[in-house]
């Protein structure tokens, strides 16, 4: 296992190494792209943690990702708190959103499961989209960003701003990557791969599968104040199921259960968003196209061709990196033993 | 207004309305899944594709009947392709993949309608049966909206003397309870599954059209009908009849009278609605397997 | 050790556990045999707790634990294996030992020290594959090993919750006879201070490593008694042959 996760590292290091590249080149719209893959990059490795991880595929992830938008567009534009205030709390926010939510979806197995993420997701867009207070269907301007300046760090420097969101990006991907090398990261994969035996072992599953959800969603509300300092404007469409969709292809192109190939998946679809955009005005149908197709090719996303053309390069046997994901089992499993 | 009984009348005239809407398309989606695990997430834009195809047949006839009879056969046929060339592949791979292609559906489809149809609201004013307005209790309703009623009162009757007098009933009900047994013993789960796909393909097709004259086409109806589909599926019990029927009713009924009431919490009533009901009965209110 | 007090299950009209009553004493090697469809799968989930009876008790050191789910029975020291082999199969054999020890110890809330730091962990995932014969095979994928072998990481899950009842389920099922003979050694050489309920549907196999046997049908405790008793009776020959003979 210790050669693959040194596989994985390399990797993130080159997509560290090619967005710091790509931002001493970049002009004013480049910073844009830049911080926006950041962010994405965040949300991705969010829900990649509960779905490739744990085994919990949700398709309302985004809903949370508005929700911690909303929540810090609320605290700082509305009632005036202090950015860096409302970022916490926005995030702790989400975070308990989640843990109701998850609490709720958890009883249900399976194909079901992503089923109903989707249904919640949905309502909330719909609370958001038809609530006055909040700015409707309009959404929610003057969204102001955290001042560093006591530290002489501007972040109304586009550049500047996405610099910060890279390394924030960064900080969270070594985060995780210790959180996952705990025992709790172990449980995950325990989680994923059978829960009806975890739970036989002693484990309290629904508990932990709770948990995981609630974290996730933190981290997902955590990735939507900083969408939302970003772009400075928000509308119901962060939580609208389109959004979710797109960074759960995200997570499957780059390989699902990786952590570092949801980062390349934000990159390539971020860019390949901005580049398709002037050419057609249909990303939804190439988006699907995309997700329709990465699951019929059947390996583990980009990095498991990677891993598959890297291990071919060393004359190795191919290891267990592209087969890395293959949630009906775990779910069988949790269905035998119920 | 609400000691008048007109308005009470109305209401629930429209509850039931939507109601029977939802278990055009709930009822599909449920027995699927009773039979294989499966859930089209797709399914809601085939209503959308029955609604514009619809559309386009009868502005092109001038009759709203032949749109009724050949929307739901286009709709169908568009069901078989996706499947012979997307689902049928994955049986395999899991449920879960299947269900991850046809999300990705709902993008394309969604995306194909756009282009084809454009985004704009359509429908059709002539040629549209029962297009009066009827009294009822000394209230005045539109009559199109007592047809929709009835096609569904129609379509679970035909569903049930289905499942309950013929050969497919039986393997369909053999197959819900318990699909090693079934192929055990001799029914072709494939085929049977194969079947109640395109019959659910046909009604998602049928309710589309039956409602377009009435709420207008548009491409993206397929996903807003979509989320409270799934919950009657969820909160009905997976793959019966009576459950999509129940489940259709009391969602129907909560999302209108909660529209009515507190528009901007209908879907949080809705939702409210679906946790109580996993927490009391987390297999919904009439699974078939027990 | 382990108690079930007039155990009742019934699927709709289908009665699949009758009254069924056992009182396993500390150390005991104790068989649960039947034929096919007798319930003794039944009787299993029940005293793990995947099912929970329509009537009757079952208790732990005299703690009563028929309302708790398995995870709770689990932490109290009932530790089952399974029928089918039931394991993680993506990850090596070490992992698979150290996820149960995760779970039977109930540290897997801590989210930042490393796993890798539990020394505790590691010897424990060793001796314990010593224990069932796969210490030279620590680092393989699960996928990788033999049936056999996977059986045999089945039974070592089960013994890393270090539990005081081991329930295992058929053992021995789908095995060659020389990877049952490895297994029934194994069974044989686990401390006699762990109580082991073991379920088994050939009855020969069990009558030199059971001390005592519960013979099941149609959901009834048919009779109970020494290994010997159980052969010398004509009642439960009948059944066997009747069993067979359908």
């Amino acid at each position: 296992m210790a050669h693959v996760l040194q596989f994985r590292h390399a990797l993130a290091l080159v997509a560290l190494a090619a967005l710091l590249i790509f931002w001493t080149q970049a002009g004013y719209f480049g910073m844009e792209i830049l911080a926006e893959i950041a962010v994405f990059a965040i949300l991705a490795m969010s829900l990649d943690l509960a779905a490739g991880y744990a085994g919990l595929v949700s398709l309302g992830h985004a809903a949370l990702f508005g929700f911690g938008a909303y929540m810090f567009a609320l605290f700082t534009v509305l009632w005036g708190w202090p950015a860096s205030l409302a970022v916490v709390l926005a995030t702790l926010a989400t975070g308990a959103i989640a843990l109701i939510v998850g609490a709720v979806v958890t009883r249900v197995q399976g194909v079901f499961f992503i089923v109903i993420t989707l249904a919640i997701g949905e309502m909330g867009y719909e609370f958001f989209f038809k609530n006055r207070a909040l700015g409707g269907d309009d959404g929610l301007s003057g969204i102001s960003r955290l001042d560093l300046s006591a530290i002489g760090v501007d972040l109304n420097d586009p550049g500047i701003f996405a610099l910060f969101l890279i390394v924030v990006a960064a900080i969270t991907y070594l985060l995780l990557v210790r959180l996952l090398a705990s025992p709790y990261g172990a449980v995950l994969t325990g989680l994923h791969d059978n829960p009806g035996r975890m739970r036989a072992l002693g484990l309290p599953v629904r508990t932990y599968q709770t948990s995981i959800f609630a974290f996730s969603g933190a981290l997902a509300g955590f990735a939507g104040t900083l969408s939302a300092q970003h772009t400075q404007f928000i509308t119901p469409n962060l939580l609208h199921w389109t959004t979710s969709g797109e960074v759960l292809v995200m997570v499957i192109l780059g390989g699902l259960g990786t952590l570092v190939g949801p980062v390349i998946g934000a990159v390539v679809l971020t860019l390949l968003r901005h580049e398709l955009s002037n050419v057609t005005d249909y990303w939804g149908f190439w988006l699907g196209f995309f997700l329709i197709l990465i699951v019929l090719g059947g390996k583990n996303g980009i990095v498991g061709w990677l891993a598959a053309g890297w291990n071919a390069l060393r004359g190795a046997r191919p290891d267990d990196d592209q087969a890395a994901d293959e949630p009906a089992e775990g779910e069988e499993a949790s269905d035998a033993a119920r | 207004m609400l000691a008048d009984s007109s308005f009470w009348i109305v209401q629930i005239l429209n509850s039931l309305q939507l109601s029977m809407l939802l278990f055009l398309l709930s009822v599909g989606l449920t027995v699927i899944f009773g039979l294989m695990n499966f859930v089209n997430l797709a399914h809601g834009s085939l209503y959308a594709l029955g609604a514009l195809v619809g559309f386009t047949i009868a502005r092109a006839t001038q009759s709203m009947w032949a749109a009724y009879l050949l929307a739901p056969v286009i709709v169908t046929a568009i069901g078989a392709v996706l499947y012979m060339l997307l689902i049928d592949r994955l049986r395999s791979a899991g449920p879960m993949k299947q269900v991850l292609v046809t999300f990705g559906l709902i993008f394309v489809l969604l995306d194909v309608q756009k282009y084809v149809w454009g985004t704009d609201q359509l429908g059709v004013t002539s040629g549209v049966p029962f297009s009066g307005s009827i009294e009822i209790l000394g209230q005045i309703y539109p009559a199109y909206r007592l047809f929709i009623i009835a096609v569904g009162v129609a379509v679970f009757a035909l569903l049930y003397l289905l499942l309950e007098h013929t050969r497919l009933g039986a393997e369909v009900r053999a197959g819900v309870d318990d699909p090693e047994t079934a192929s055990c013993l001799g029914v072709n789960v494939e085929r049977t599954f194969f079947v109640v796909f395109l019959i659910g393909c046909a009604l998602a097709g049928l309710a589309g059209v039956v409602a377009m004259p009435e709420f207008s086409a548009e491409a993206g109806m397929g996903v807003a009908i979509l989320v409270p589909t799934l919950v009657v599926v969820v909160v009905g019990g997976l793959g019966s009849l009576r459950g999509a029927l129940a489940g259709s009713l009391l969602i129907g009924t909560t999302l209108t009278f909660g529209t009515v009431f507190v528009p901007q919490f209908a879907g949080i009533i809705m939702y409210a609605l679906l946790v109580a009901v996993l927490l009391v009965r987390p297999a919904g209110l009439f699974p078939a397997r027990g | 050790m382990l108690r079930a007090d007039k155990l009742c299950k019934a699927f709709g009209a289908l009665q699949v556990t009758r009254d069924v009553s056992l009182d396993i004493p500390q150390g005991a090697r104790h068989a649960i045999i039947g034929p096919n469809g007798a319930g003794k799968t039944t009787l299993f989930n029940l005293l793990a707790g995947e099912l929970a009876p329509d009537a009757g008790a079952i208790l732990i050191d005299d703690r009563d634990i028929t309302h708790l789910p398995p995870n709770r029975r689990a932490r109290l020291g009932l530790s089952r294996s399974f029928q089918k082999n039931n394991l993680f199969p993506r990850q090596s054999v070490q992992d698979n030992l150290l996820l149960a020890d995760i779970a039977a110890r109930g540290y897997g809330y801590r989210f930042w020290p490393r796993l890798a730091a539990r020394k505790d962990a590691y010897g424990k995932a060793a001796t314990i594959a010593g224990q069932i014969g796969l210490i030279d095979d620590m680092q393989r994928g699960v996928a990788e090993l033999s049936y056999g072998a996977q059986r045999q990481l089945e039974v070592g899950l089960a013994l890393m919750a270090e539990p005081k009842v081991l329930l295992l389920d058929e053992p021995t099922s789908g095995m060659s006879p020389e990877e049952t003979g490895r297994m029934l050694r194994l069974i044989d050489d686990l401390p006699r201070s762990l109580t082991v309920v073991m379920i088994e549907h050939d009855m020969d196999l069990v009558f030199n490593h059971a001390d005592r046997i519960t013979v099941l049908n149609y959901g009834e405790v048919l009779m109970e008694g020494q290994p010997e008793e159980v052969r010398g009776s004509d009642a439960v020959q009948e059944t066997y042959l009747g069993g067979e003979a359908e």
